[in-house]
């Protein structure tokens, strides 16, 4: 490859609080690097796990997942149960070879543009320092699934 | 049959087109399969941006529109109802937000714009397998919790009162009011705070269409717009409502003295008390915390003087439950705890007071009478008034209190009048923004008090001459010299933070709200909707929003009371259509599914041993979508297929 | 110079480039001038020397930049966030570069590159003060590293309070060595006066030293040494446990590992040092201390902890010349004779050396200054 890398990552926000505090970052003219692209769903107990597996299967280079502080859901608890189902999709991602700083939860509220431009920052960084992951290769996970465009 | 998806891309005048190629965006839309219509335009949310797509829906018979622009948090509502005016469900439109998440967040051109172009195709994605919903419409209950008796309640009580609709008004304390009623007179007209206040106090008492609960806190909400359910407590209060006639005679009668909460603790009150001899209501509650029979079973010498026996002592807390249609939150304001402000000597002299305590000392009902004293009761000979304590200051609290330079000129008129005490003010830079407030700056110049533009750094009592001695010491740089000034005073006012209320943090989550990063509650829109809030039927009034002054507060609740009535009289309200459902042939009956929502919306049939939704409760949320094991529940229009087609179209992965 | 003055935008982009980011912020509030303790005795307004970097305007390199004793005061209170001292810190570095800095400082400056002490001290006689009785040498065993103040090594006043460490260390049986000879300046006055790259000569000399001891924990008897090992050493490669001496004496004291049983029948006044204080937030453990002698009465100056007024002896000030009544410790000095105080009391070399030197001025012969461990040694 000619180009140098950029990491590719998916992130799968709540509509409420992490969409919102990315829409903050936006009106607050924030700037961050331009590796991410959000998927939004009402809340972040919407997140299957094999939407993960997917952007990874994919070509995504991370995963972030991301929703309201506990407690601040705006379906009350939605979050508690995305939290309850991390460490076994976390487990599950390892055993695929997966370096741990490729997925991550967080929990930004719409007020924080700050720490959603920092968040990603960060795991860009991060990402990058880990290079390509191409998991498909990696593992022989199969073909591409029919995509869009 | 084939989608035929239309894309649509905004420039937003330069907001989007000064940074991602436009053009580049509607030439890559109109490559990929299904698109049949791309096409880019000014300013999309305008009329004639809405009628481009009314005309292209209808010309080019698409069955999927993709609008490419803002955030859909903006915007969706507006385009939504654009495609059903041309006769496209609503729910088969889909938004691209490549300003917010996009143009306004990346400098690098070339990058934002294949961003922006993996952000449509996505959307494309997404739209193919958009499935039309039917929203559902639900009667409205026509009835209005207003929380917090403040002025801004007040006004929004009235307002929705006088419309003729029904109202609910929850007090925390004894009676409403709120701060205004702790004041003395008001800037910059100076009329009497009470003198404008009680009447309106009055007649949220009197006004038949509202029920006034005092001395009561909201416990729960359930619901949605339109159609909640609220748990009210009303705290026992020891005296009965119907029987006591107000005469105040318990209140001269009871011997236990604790400090006044409305006195700021500068004066007491009994046991058996109301916070204000214009308390609205006028009959009092009994604090059982310091109720000395509470206490230790002897006492009740209230009970023997009240001539209508009103005392209750086997009064007990009622929660009662309210169906209402709307809320209106207006708990307003807190102030900064001043014994974090050491440097300026709060609770070290006696003789630095804040800004409330003030009010209270200069009150004609307060602790002095209304007179102006030193601790020690002799007049001032001079007094210091600091401004931006705590306000404009990162230790602190970041933003300007907004209220602190006007009630500190108003502060130095008061002094002026009823002292012969020389007043300074030190400050920052003077705020005086609204009408008539310069103009009351200029009044106070020539009055003669003084100006020194530096904020005060210290207040000690430590003297280095013999003019220092005896009295409190402020040390500032005069800026505008280039001076370090000590100015010996006998009173020091700071004129300390408002802040947001201690328990905000528990309200904001009692009623669905957020909060913005200075601790305020957070409004939908900052300009367009600054009373409404992310919870649809919950709305804002007063300064829980942001520090106000009371014309900005008694505007914004009279606001808040519109847009609530504007909701009640539509009679009906749109509810989600975008709800989960299980299919039924998949369903293995594990009930996990139960478990996991948050709203009880899943019920199980035992006959048949298969869950269901219940669409009028569910809300959308979908985590029983992705905890269900076998995948048998769909989460409407953000289903699997849905959700992973704009996954697997989010970037351009060779 | 015309009676009109032209902004000159090099001046704030150069502080910029080399650290400087926070003076932008600045919005003319005076909070650090008139918080300054420098104006209880002189005119010095710190922010004209910020006003005048920000625009770029003549003055802000001036003599005024070298009076501040970097205590910290004002960056406390900026309600702005400005690294006051650290601009300050900043600017002298920029100044230091064109030659300009005062001529004492760079006697002392030179003495730096030497003899790695600012003290015109022999290296090797930096033990010296120990005389001919044997002390515990650091060898990587024991769990302190003593690192010395060249203050204490070099200033037989200071090197009392040393001897005075030692007694009531060997009394509470704690295991430590002295680092020795070979140790250099900690740097941190040096870095306030802006000669960066002296500073970065010492921590490399000291960090190459420690780690090769073993060094895991160090004990620092001043709160200059406690903050720069801190936070300056750290991103350089000294990356150590380091304790001042009044923690370890409260935690001795509390454990009951020392018992002090003599009376010091003597009324002491507490002065906070500004980088044990403000710069560590240790304002406790001292007064804890002495709270546990017998016979001590304790008593505040009226501006205490985090409002105490410097000494005057950081950022430098410590080898530049000071008229008597421009002294910040003669004006406490003098506050604390009228609150009948006999023994001023505080835990940092540079405050040593200054209230002495107070003490010489206003001929208070009966007044006694002395380090905490100085205290603790009479009480055991
Ligand atoms: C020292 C000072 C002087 C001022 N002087 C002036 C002036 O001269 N002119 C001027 O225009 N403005 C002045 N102001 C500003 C004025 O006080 C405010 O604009 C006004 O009080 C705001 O009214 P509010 O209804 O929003 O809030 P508040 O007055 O704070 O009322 C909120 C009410 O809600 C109740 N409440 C709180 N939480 C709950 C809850 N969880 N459940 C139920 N009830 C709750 C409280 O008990 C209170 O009654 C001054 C402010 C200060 C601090
Ligand atoms: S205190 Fe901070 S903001 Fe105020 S003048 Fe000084 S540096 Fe500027
Ligand atoms: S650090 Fe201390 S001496 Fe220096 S300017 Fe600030 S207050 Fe003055
Ligand atoms: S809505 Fe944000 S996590 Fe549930």
């Amino acid at each position: 490859m000619s180009t140098p890398f950029e990491p590719r990552i998916v992130v799968l926000c709540c509509n409420w609080c992490t969409y919102a505090g990315a829409d903050l970052a936006g009106t607050s003219r924030m700037k961050y690097a331009p590796n991410v692209r959000l998927v939004r769903v009402m809340c972040s107990g919407r997140v299957d796990p094999s939407f993960v597996l997917r952007a990874f299967q994919d070509g995504a280079d991370g995963v972030l997942v991301a929703g309201c502080h506990p407690g601040d859901c705006h379906y009350i608890n939605g979050n508690l149960k995305a939290m309850r189902r991390f460490p076994a999709l976390e487990k599950m991602v390892a055993q695929f070879g997966i370096e741990p700083q490729r997925l991550r939860l967080e929990w930004i509220s719409a007020a924080e543009g700050d720490v959603f431009v920092r968040v990603v920052n960060e795991m860009t960084a991060q990402v990058r320092a880990l290079g390509a992951l191409d998991w498909r290769r990696r593992a022989a996970v199969g073909p591409l699934p029919e995509h869009a465009g | 049959m084939e989608p035929r998806i239309g894309v649509f891309v905004c420039h937003c005048g330069t907001n989007i087109a000064g940074v991602v190629d436009v053009n580049r965006v509607v030439e890559a839309a109109a490559a990929w399969p299904d698109v049949v219509f791309s096409t880019e335009y000014k300013f999309m949310c305008s009329d004639p941006g809405q009628h481009l797509l009314n005309d292209a829906i209808i010309r080019h018979k698409l069955t999927r529109v993709v609008v490419a622009a803002c955030s859909p948090r903006m915007h969706e509502p507006t385009f939504r109802k654009a495609c059903a005016m041309a006769g496209l469900n609503p729910y088969l439109f889909e938004m691209a937000n490549i300003r917010e998440h996009c143009s306004w967040v990346h400098e690098d051109k070339l990058a934002a714009t294949l961003k922006a172009i993996d952000i449509v195709r996505a959307a494309v994605a997404k739209a193919r397998l958009l499935e039309p919903l039917q929203a559902r419409m639900v009667p409205v209950t026509p009835k209005v919790l207003v929380v917090g008796g403040g002025v801004a309640g007040i006004q929004a009580a009235l307002d929705i009162a006088n419309a003729g609709t029904k109202v609910i008004m929850v007090e925390r304390s004894q009676s409403i009011g709120g701060h205004m009623a702790q004041l003395d007179k008001t800037f910059p007209t100076l009329d009497c705070s009470a003198c404008i206040l009680t009447p309106k106090m009055v007649q949220v008492a009197q006004h038949p269409n509202i029920e006034l609960m005092t001395y009561s806190d909201v416990e729960n909400v359930d619901g949605y717009v339109g159609n909640f359910t609220v748990k009210i407590r009303q705290r026992a209060r020891y005296v009965d409502e119907s029987t006591c006639t107000s005469c105040g005679v318990c209140l001269e009668k009871c011997p236990k003295k604790v400090p006044s909460e409305f006195d700021e603790g500068m004066a007491t009150r009994k046991a058996i008390y109301r916070s204000f001899p214009q308390a609205v209501p006028g009959r009092p509650v009994i604090d059982k915390e310091s109720c000395t029979y509470f206490k230790n079973g002897k006492c009740k010498i209230c009970e023997i003087f009240c001539e209508p026996k009103a005392i209750r002592w086997d009064d007990q807390d009622r929660v009662v439950e309210e169906k209402v249609g709307a809320i209106i939150v207006a708990t307003g304001m807190g102030l900064i705890d001043p014994h974090g402000l050491g440097q300026w000597g709060y609770g070290r002299f006696p003789n630095v007071l804040t800004g409330l305590e003030f009010e209270r000392l200069n009150n004609a009902t307060g602790p002095t009478g209304g007179r102006i004293t030193c601790k020690d009761g002799s007049e001032p000979k001079s007094v210091a008034i600091l401004h931006c304590v705590g306000s404009r200051d990162r230790n602190h609290k970041e933003y300007c209190s907004r209220v602190c330079c006007m009630y500190s000129l108003k502060f130095a008129h008061l002094i002026k009048e009823k002292t012969h005490a020389t007043v300074y003010n030190f400050y920052i830079d003077m705020r005086c923004f609204g009408k008539g407030y310069e103009e009351f700056y200029n009044r106070l110049l020539h009055e003669g008090v003084k100006f020194i533009r530096g904020k005060a750094a210290y207040v000690t009592d430590q003297a280095y001459g013999d003019e220092e001695t005896g009295k409190l010491v402020v040390s500032a740089e005069s800026t505008t010299l280039g001076q370090v000034l000590r100015v010996p005073v006998d009173m020091v006012i700071l004129a300390s933070a408002v802040a947001p209320q201690n328990d905000a943090e528990a309200v904001a989550r009692l009623f669905g709200m957020g909060r913005s990063p200075d601790g305020f509650f957070m409004e939908k829109h900052p300009k367009l909707e600054p009373f409404a809030t992310a919870t649809d039927g919950v709305y804002l009034a007063g300064s829980c929003q942001s520090p106000k002054d009371i014309p900005d507060t008694v505007a914004h609740g009279a606001a808040a009371a519109s847009t609530a009535l504007s909701m009640i009289s539509r009679g009906m309200v749109e509810v989600e259509a975008a709800t989960a459902e299980v299919l039924k042939d998949f369903c293995s009956g594990c009930k996990v599914c139960q478990d996991v929502c948050p709203y009880s919306a899943i019920s199980f049939h035992d006959d048949t041993h298969l869950a269901e939704v219940n669409a009028s409760v569910c809300k959308g949320c979908g985590t029983c979508v992705a905890t269900c094991p076998s995948s048998a529940i769909t989460g409407h229009h953000f289903n699997d297929l849905q959700v992973l087609a704009q996954i697997d179209a989010a970037f351009a992965w060779e | 110079m015309s009676h009109f003055a032209t902004p000159m935008m090099e001046v704030p982009e150069m502080i910029a480039e080399v650290g400087g980011k926070t003076l932008d912020l600045c919005y003319q509030c005076g909070t650090c001038s008139g918080t300054c303790p420098w104006n209880l005795v002189r005119d010095f307004r710190v922010r004209d020397i910020i006003t005048r970097a920000q625009l770029g305007l003549e003055g802000y390199e001036g003599e005024d930049l070298w009076m501040c004793a970097t205590c910290n005061a004002c960056v406390d209170r900026c309600p702005q966030g400005v690294e006051i001292v650290d601009l300050v810190r900043t600017i002298r570095m920029l100044i230091a570069e064109t030659g300009a800095a005062p001529k004492t400082l760079r006697a002392v400056l030179g003495s730096v590159q030497s003899n790695g002490n600012p003290w015109s001290g022999e290296p090797s006689a930096r033990m010296a003060w120990a005389g001919a009785d044997p002390v515990p040498a650091f060898d990587g065993t024991p769990e302190y590293a003593y690192f010395t103040c060249c203050t204490q090594a070099y200033d037989p006043r200071n090197a009392k309070v040393i001897r005075a460490a030692a007694k009531v260390m060997d009394a509470g049986c704690v295991s430590y060595g002295f680092v020795g000879g070979g140790e250099w300046c900690c740097g941190d006055a040096v870095r306030k006066t802006g000669a960066q790259s002296s500073f970065q000569r010492l921590a490399d000399h000291n960090i190459n030293l420690m780690n090769g001891l073993g060094v895991k924990k160090m004990l620092v008897p001043s709160p200059h040494c406690l903050n720069t090992f801190r936070k300056e050493y750290p991103e350089l490669g000294g990356k150590w446990e380091v304790t001042h001496l009044v923690e370890l004496l409260r935690d001795l004291v509390r454990s009951g590992r020392l018992a002090m049983k003599t009376a010091v029948p003597v009324k002491a006044i507490y002065h906070d040092p500004c980088y044990l204080g403000r710069n560590n937030d240790i304002y406790d453990a001292p007064r804890d201390v002495l709270r546990g002698v017998p016979g001590l009465q304790l008593i505040e100056f009226a501006r205490t902890r985090d409002e105490a007024v410097c000494c005057g002896g950081g950022g430098g000030r410590l080898w530049m010349e000071t008229p008597v009544n421009e002294r910040f410790a003669v004006l406490k000095l003098k506050e604390a004779v009228a609150k009948g105080a006999d023994t001023v009391v505080t835990a940092c070399p540079y405050c040593i050396s200054m209230f002495e030197d107070a003490k010489t001025a206003l001929g208070l012969d009966q007044m006694q200054i002395a380090d905490v461990v100085e205290i603790v040694a009479q009480a055991l």
